[in-house]
């Protein structure tokens, strides 16, 4: 499919008009904005799936956002959409399409993705229900993720995000995630855990990565010392495989039935939605990791259909470009006000910075913008005894992005005995409000009568958005994250980089490969830079010694 | 005199008949259910030693009137029995409009396992009511397969009585059975409740700790059986209950247990100790199914397997929370083919399957093991301490012994060439 070039008339005239926004507002204080503007909320918050999501608080004129659609409209971004759900070639560096949405398609349009979630049930309510048996026939208590990247932060954080949910029936094991090649994680946890109670998910698309399988292989011959005796029933009995090569599973020797599949179609860090979700799965059950999936399936409805000017996705993808690329703040902060989402930021970091931290156009040209933003991001609360200091007085512009659930949602219990848990939500959403209206309007907007010394002052007009759930729920958390999938893509296009590919880590795998060779013999040290010879020699030094 | 007995709890059904034997009057009120529409319809309602004969012949003698509870009664007796179901303490409320708007009751006794305190509060239940009538608790200690002897050859009773008259009138109904001597040990209602509880807690601690120990003993290649006799010997420590099995369970003892941790753990006492024994017993239900699952090294789907065994014990008809459901749903799970004989269960097993998955019931216990890879002995009745074992070993497809009640000698069964496991013993 022949998508439009960028570099149209109509594109530069609509970037022409937007530099000339951004050179107004420069003058122009958030605090002004409201001033001006009695109606500002409704005419820059928009809702669906279930989210609110208001812009207001951002640095935006009355036009802006009818510019950036615009300057969308020249980019193409309408024909790219359209190529992303028809399963277009929009990872052109690999030649495939990127097709997570399918993973969130009925049954009808989508039956391999359900053959494979039938799989992942059946193995889910067999562990739910006490009936899949280690190796001496006990039902297994602990679950052990074995993943790195996209096998690691995405069902570590949604397992986590939504342990509250409890399977309907059964119960559910322990989880552990396991990422770190230095074993530093995998340790500790084998030190603690039952070998007869304890079955591995090893998570790897490709099934070659060297972190997950130098943690995979020291769980073996854990489980081997453990029971010398028992031959076939080990393997079959403890190890579940999630993997695109089957092949490969077969060869390490994850049981046939043992092994869960997906597709090249699908990026690592897209991949929750799949088999690589099963610790979610195994957190929530099968019934509400399906509602999980209904929740993006909404999201991605929403994205294809919705007119731009309701679109979420795109519109939350226009106002990062604008404070990126026209008002030139170059960091974003990601700030959940929930506990619960404490992993969210780690995994935000990858969605966003590995999709599109790239800087070669699909033409092959080096591009002329910024693309992806420096992002970072920790619980809202606990960052305000950390790094709002910055924000709030240091000296850099920083986009925030505050998220948040307007009620707690379920918990499992006694009403009354939970009632100060209620009470600390409502604690944690007064102070998300707090923190975003300080940020934009200052100390002096919102108490207008009172000098300060400098020191004290608080000169606010740094810009956010505010994420706002009705409540964390497997099918609110499936939309928000779908959201931040297509955000992502819409930025891509807007910069015309691949966000699908991840070029930049493979050359690191590989000189680590020729590393070992020279830590472990020393040859080929001399052909090494100054400095990392002098590294290597130094390591070599003290471990002969 | 006229005694009323309501409820349909084994212990209401030998209250009622061994009263009536001794000359009451006794008009025995059950609630809907299975027990009253059997022994309406004349059938075995109850499969406990001697109890049905009594049954019939106490009501042909005119001594014993049974009726359905939910038809208005006539006013109560003089002595009202509640021996009603755990589950039905809601029934007891009702109960006592009918009692406290009659005139003629002086004695309420409580034999039903209610939470700790329940018969003080239905004292007070009734006093609100405008009656005072003593209420007293008779804890129901009967055990299963002797449950007529129990109660009228005692060794020993608990009554939790704080009332001069009520103790006056319930020794008089007990006189004959309370006649070599008194065994009657009487205390606060709420301790004797509390009594009851704890000697189920304690017979099922030396249960758990038995089969504890199986563990220890088959690493250690002995005979837990040799072990068992041991200990037993010791006077301080005495045989009963030390019997390591594949698990108990019933109707009442494990309910007890469960009761007894309840109670703790909603006043956030820590209670440890029953929480393991509780667990190990639970453990201990699936000890066959694993024995089973490591000698065919987890490879189980398609098998076939016979269950020789599904009541909680032997002389019962019933299987709740015993070890066969446990032990079947994980054969289930795995795909294997359950085929399960029992003298007496088979019924309430059958109800219990229903809709759970595939069960074949077999009236004989050789064709039930016909083409099986296992055997698995659940409950020792007595019809299974020695069978056939060339006719066994012909039918089965291969000769595989797990005896989850440890009633066979191992070397004799090896001898006629068959893989035996049985619990603790090599």
């Amino acid at each position: 499919m022949a998508l439009p070039l960028m570099d149209t008339l109509m594109a530069r005239r609509a970037e022409k008009a937007l530099r000339d926004d951004a050179y107004r507002s420069g003058r122009v204080h958030i605090a002004d904005l409201f001033a001006q503007d009695a109606r500002r909320f409704e005419r820059l918050s928009l809702s669906a799936c279930g989210l609110l999501a208001d812009f207001s608080k951002q640095r935006i004129a009355a036009g802006t956002l009818e510019k950036l659609r615009t300057l969308a409209e020249a980019r193409g971004l309408d024909d790219w959409i359209r190529c992303l759900f028809d399963g277009g070639e929009v990872n052109w560096t690999e030649s495939r399409p990127a097709m997570h949405w399918r993973l969130r398609e009925c049954k009808k349009n989508a039956p391999e993705v359900h053959e494979q979630l039938t799989l992942m049930e059946h193995i889910v309510n067999r562990v739910h229900s006490g009936q899949w048996r280690g190796c001496q026939g006990d039902a297994i208590t602990d679950v052990v993720n074995i993943g790195v990247g996209g096998s690691d932060l995405g069902p570590l954080m949604a397992s986590v995000a939504l342990h509250e949910h409890h399977p309907e029936t059964g119960g559910r094991p322990r989880l552990h995630f396991v990422s770190s090649m230095d074993g530093s994680q995998i340790a500790p946890l084998l030190d603690e855990l039952n070998p007869g109670t304890t079955l591995v998910v090893i998570s790897s698309k490709s099934f070659t990565t060297m972190d997950t399988l130098s943690n995979a292989a020291t769980t073996r011959a854990w489980l081997e010392r453990a029971f010398p005796e028992v031959n076939g029933a080990l393997l079959r009995c403890h190890f579940i495989g999630v993997s695109a090569c089957s092949e490969r599973m077969t060869e390490w020797g994850i049981h046939q039935e043992n092994q869960l599949r997906l597709w090249d179609w699908v990026g690592g860090r897209y991949s929750l939605w799949s088999c690589i979700g099963l610790p979610i799965a195994l957190a929530i059950g099968m019934d509400q990791f399906r509602e999980f999936l209904a929740g993006a399936h909404d999201m991605d409805q929403h994205f294809r259909s919705a007119p731009w000017d309701e679109n979420v996705p795109v519109s939350l993808g226009l106002v990062d470009i604008w404070n990126l690329n026209f008002l030139n703040i170059t960091a974003r902060a990601v700030l959940p006000y929930d506990g619960r989402l404490k992993h969210l930021p780690a995994y935000v970091e990858q969605l966003e910075m590995e999709s599109n931290g790239k800087s070669v156009t699909r033409s092959g040209e080096a591009v002329k913008h910024h693309t992806c933003p420096v992002i970072w991001g920790e619980v809202g609360p606990n960052a305000q005894h950390a790094f709002y200091q910055l924000l709030h007085q240091g000296t850099q512009p920083v986009a925030c992005e505050f998220l948040v659930a307007a009620r707690h949602g379920r918990r499992n219990g006694n009403s009354a005995a939970l009632e100060p848990l209620e009470d600390q939500h409502g604690l944690t959403v007064a102070n998300c409000l707090a923190q975003s209206r300080l940020l934009a309007f200052g100390e002096a907007a919102l108490t207008p009568d009172q000098s300060l010394p400098p020191f004290m002052h608080y000169r606010g007009n740094q810009p956010s958005t505010t994420l706002m759930m009705d409540e964390l729920s497997p099918r609110q958390l499936g939309a928000l994250l779908a959201l931040y999938e297509h955000k992502v893509f819409v930025q891509a296009v807007m910069w015309g980089i691949n966000p699908f590919d991840q070029w930049g880590v493979e050359m690191g795998k590989r000189i680590a490969m020729e590393m070992i060779d020279v830590l472990n013999t020393g040859g080929g040290i001399n052909e090494l830079d100054g400095s990392s010879r002098a590294l290597a020699r130094y390591v070599r030094e003290r471990q002969q010694n | 005199m006229r005694v009323d007995v309501v409820g349909d709890t084994l212990c209401a059904a030998v209250t009622a008949s061994a009263l009536a034997q001794t000359g009451h009057t006794v008009t025995w009120s059950l609630p809907e259910g299975r027990y009253w529409q059997q022994l309406r319809d004349g059938r075995e309602a109850y499969h406990e030693p001697g109890l049905m004969p009594l049954i019939r012949e106490q009501i042909e003698a005119g001594y014993l009137w049974c009726r359905d509870l939910a038809t208005p009664a006539p006013t109560p007796g003089e002595v009202v029995f509640l021996a009603l179901q755990p589950g039905e303490r809601d029934q007891a409320d009702i109960l006592l409009d009918w009692i406290a708007g009659g005139e003629q009751c002086e004695l309420l006794i409580n034999q039903s396992v209610f939470p700790v305190g329940t018969t003080e509060e239905l004292r007070e239940a009734l006093a609100q009511r405008g009656r005072t009538v003593p209420v007293i608790c008779l804890p129901d200690t009967l055990q299963e397969g002797r449950a007529l002897n129990d109660f009228t050859r005692p060794e020993h009773i608990l009554l939790g009585c704080d009332d001069r008259s009520g103790e006056i009138l319930i020794r008089e109904i007990l006189r004959p059975f309370n006649r070599r001597q008194d065994v009657i040990q009487v205390m606060r209602p709420r301790e004797a409740e509390f009594a009851k509880l704890a000697i189920s807690g304690m017979l099922a601690t030396r249960l758990s700790f038995m089969n504890d120990m199986v563990m220890l003993a088959e690493e250690l290649d002995v005979d837990i059986e040799v072990i068992r006799q041991g200990v037993g010997s010791d006077p301080r420590i005495g045989d009963a209950y030390l019997y390591a099995g594949c698990g108990f369970g019933g109707p009442g003892f494990s309910r007890d247990v469960m009761n007894l941790t309840d109670a703790l753990r909603s006043r956030r006492i820590n209670t440890e100790l029953l929480e393991q024994v509780l667990q190990i017993n639970e453990r201990q239900k699936e000890v066959l199914f694993r024995k089973f699952w490591r000698h065919y090294e987890g490879d189980v789907a398609n098998k076939k397997v016979a269950l020789w065994g599904a009541a909680f014990k032997p002389g019962s008809d019933r299987v709740d929370n015993g070890p066969a459901l446990r032990l079947i749903e994980a054969l289930w799970a795995q795909g294997v083919e359950v085929h399960v004989h029992d003298p007496l269960a088979l019924p309430e097993l059958t109800q219990w399957a229903d809709g759970r998955g595939p069960l074949y019931t077999h009236q004989d216990g050789y064709h039930a093991a016909r083409d099986v890879d296992a055997l698995m002995i659940v409950t020792e009745w007595k019809e299974y301490w020695s069978p056939d074992w060339a006719m066994l070993k012909n039918k089965m497809s291969t000769p595989l012994i797990l005896d989850g009640r440890n009633i066979y000698d191992p070397r004799y069964v090896k001898h006629q060439g068959f893989t035996y496991y049985g619990i603790g013993r090599s």
